[in-house]
């Protein structure tokens, strides 16, 4: 929590700029369970805010107020919600010939500078990020905000609000709507545009996961940018996409097997083609048993894209690996009258259940049952 | 010699091997008290939800009358807004606004449907467009986000999950899906995470219990590791729980390690109701009980 700032700038109370507010208290005839103490610094803004909105006023000394106040308690609701008001207001009152066609109001250019600074080191607050989709929403420069963003991430490379506000962002100026479908676009340039934005977009996961692959905001980004970018309607492309995303998965997966992550996109992306599991039992087999000796290892010099194999360093079996092959099995022995492929996957399951994935015993257990009594493979 | 709640009075230095009930309600009791913690002035936007946290963990204690009754009314009264109106909130998508603001959140969505609900006034609710935006937040891996195209993460599969289990919609979940990915939430150290790959939190023994009891999977997890999870992260001096063990206590973490608990059938503890996140006879005398199942109290 950042402390009140600290270097000599007077309380409002002595400034004269500020004589004419009386300011206001909170609570004055309540006595709730929880009082709140402040201090001093921050006693005196709020107190100030207080009698500003409820006085109604909109001028350029509440941007500073509203800023002292944030600055000391960045979750304020109110004086973000004031500020929003009173800057809207302010650039309505203030719109003028002097600003050069194409260039942003001299006050909004000045907030987005200092929200720049406000959204990396109040990363955790939503307060921060709303105001700047309403900033930008305003402006319509989404361009500069995947920079911002970039910055951000160095900071959190996982910050929830920063990846959603991403998302947003791309789907809100770059083409596709919430439902996937490109928007309707008439201006062949922003078109075009927009198709690069989410070319970029790839690298940029690339470069994210490339930092660290078991990022999970980075694994769902990437399902958000290949299929939710607008897409294609071409069935050649459709596959060609996908056979590079299933190569991306495997990859990632061959570099750190036991990612999670990396798994759950293979199935994401599996289920969303409809590709049905058993497509990749070869890959996943030389993952679900004991790493070989040093000298199989050396064998593997020969890539193979289709099917790479675990790092010499990995600790196998991975439990990822041993479910999914589990999952193809169960679907194999639902259609057969010896069931034989049944009995496979009960073995993997009892492996994780008494061996690798042992907390989650009671799962495997149920997983058992089901297959036991027939239920519906899920693959 | 059944086990129940250890009373702080009993023991020297308590121990975290079970739950400090006495000291957790001193704690609570005490929160108005501690008015020079810097953090303290900095949360009055969440004094009301500080009201709720930690009156629903002493309800859940069996101590419901450790605050002032009246007092928490004639607080969460000034909070009164004459003007605001839920229904105005939501947006032409489906989900909700949190204020006129207008950020918006599958957060506020539940809110909205857990409060419209408790007030009787479902039908005035779109249910459709409702859980139309509920349906466009799904992810891949099972699980929701916060709008429509964010990751999925347990805090927002819980008020997706308890919004669809009150508006009678759980047919929208792919429960094998979800089921496993809020159990694959554990860690080798009993506690949860809220997405793959981050550290284990307290809070999230609600967040991904609540969403498995509503879906009939907390057998799923290992309950033992989890209920010493959330044990360990007492502060066996001054009460309170915290994130996670030797980090500092505060209400939030404490309400939802006791909630946590209460799903998990420990013992002497009241049934909490993993959809509104309040004691389940408050909801069953609403007739608002849904079809959830926790572990049975064990005596």
């Amino acid at each position: 929590m950042p402390l009140p700032d600290p270097d000599g700038v007077p309380l409002f109370a002595e400034r004269p700029e500020w004589a004419d507010v009386l300011p206001l208290e909170q609570y004055e005839d309540v006595n709730p369970i929880a009082p709140i103490f402040y201090t001093e610094e921050y006693k005196a803004a709020t107190n100030y805010f207080r009698a500003i909105v409820k006085a109604g006023e909109k001028s350029p000394r509440v941007m500073e107020l509203t800023e002292s106040v944030i600055r000391q308690n960045p979750a304020h609701y109110s004086a973000w919600q004031y500020r929003y008001e009173t800057l809207t207001f302010l650039l309505a009152s203030t719109t003028s010939d002097s600003t050069p066609k194409g260039a942003l109001p001299p006050l909004l250019a000045a907030e987005l500078t200092l929200m720049d600074e406000l959204a990396v080191q109040f990363l955790k607050t939503y307060q921060v990020w709303h105001h700047r989709r309403l900033l930008v929403s305003l402006t319509k420069q989404p361009s500069r905000e995947l920079a911002l963003i970039k910055r951000s991430l160095e900071v959190d490379s996982k910050n929830y609000h920063t990846w959603s506000y991403r998302q947003w962002l791309l789907s809100s100026f770059y083409g596709a709507d919430e439902n996937g479908r490109e928007q309707d676009d008439d201006d062949e340039g922003e078109t075009i545009e927009a198709r690069e934005v989410w070319e970029a977009e790839l690298d940029f996961v690339d470069t994210m996961l490339a930092q660290d692959v078991r990022n999970n905001s980075a694994w769902h980004h990437r399902f958000f940018v290949v299929f939710h970018s607008g897409g294609t309607e071409h069935e050649a492309e459709k596959e060609r996409i996908f056979k590079r995303e299933l190569v991306y998965a495997k990859q990632s997966i061959s570099l750190a097997p036991s990612n999670p992550s990396a798994w759950n996109y293979l199935r994401g992306i599996l289920t969303h083609t409809r590709t049905p599991f058993a497509t990749l039992e070869t890959f996943v087999k030389p993952y679900t048993v004991a790493q070989k000796s040093a000298g199989d290892a050396e064998k593997r010099d020969i890539v193979d894209l289709d099917n790479p194999p675990p790092s010499a360093e990995a600790e196998l079996p991975c439990v990822q690996a041993l479910e999914f092959l589990a999952d193809i099995f169960e679907t194999q022995g639902a259609s057969e009258p010896g069931k034989e492929n049944t009995e496979k996957a009960v073995e993997l399951w009892k492996s994780l259940a008494n061996q690798y994935d042992t907390i989650r015993k009671k799962y495997w257990e149920y997983r058992i049952r089901e297959a036991h009594h027939g239920k519906e493979p899920r693959t | 010699m059944a086990a129940t709640p250890s009373s702080s009075s009993d023991v020297k230095v308590a121990d975290t091997k079970t739950l400090l009930v006495d000291l957790h309600v001193s704690y609570i009791q005490k929160l108005g008290e501690n008015k020079d913690e810097l953090m303290y002035h900095l949360t009055t936007h969440l004094r009301l939800n500080a009201v709720y946290w930690g009156f629903t963990a002493l309800s859940i204690m069996g101590r419901p009358d450790a605050l002032d009754r009246d007092e928490m009314v004639e607080f969460v009264m000034s909070c009164w807004d004459d003007e605001a109106v839920i229904m105005s909130l939501q947006q032409p998508s489906g989900v909700f606004a949190g204020d006129c603001w207008g950020e918006i959140d599958t957060r506020f969505l539940y809110c909205a449907v857990n409060a419209l609900s408790l007030l009787g006034r479902l039908d005035e609710l779109d249910r459709e467009k409702t859980v139309g935006y509920l349906k466009r937040c799904r992810n891949f891996d099972g699980g929701f986000g916060s709008v429509v195209g964010a990751e999925s993460h347990a805090g927002q599969v819980f008020v997706c999950v308890a919004a669809l289990a009150i508006l009678d919609r759980l047919d929208v979940i792919d429960v094998d899906t979800l089921g496993w990915w809020l159990c694959e939430r554990q860690l080798p150290n009993g506690g949860l995470n809220g997405r793959p790959e981050k550290l284990e939190d307290v809070c999230y023994s609600f967040w991904v219990l609540s969403a498995l009891s509503i879906l009939g999977k907390v057998p799923w997890i290992d309950a033992g590791k989890l209920e010493s999870f959330i044990l360990s992260a007492q502060d066996p001096e001054g009460g309170g729980i915290a994130d996670r063990p030797g980090d500092m206590v505060d209400v939030f973490h404490t309400h939802f390690g006791i909630a946590g608990l209460s799903i998990l059938g420990y013992p002497g503890l009241v049934d909490l109701d993993p959809v509104y996140c309040m004691p389940a006879n408050v909801v069953e005398k609403k007739g608002l009980r849904k079809g959830w199942k926790a572990l049975e109290r064990r005596s």
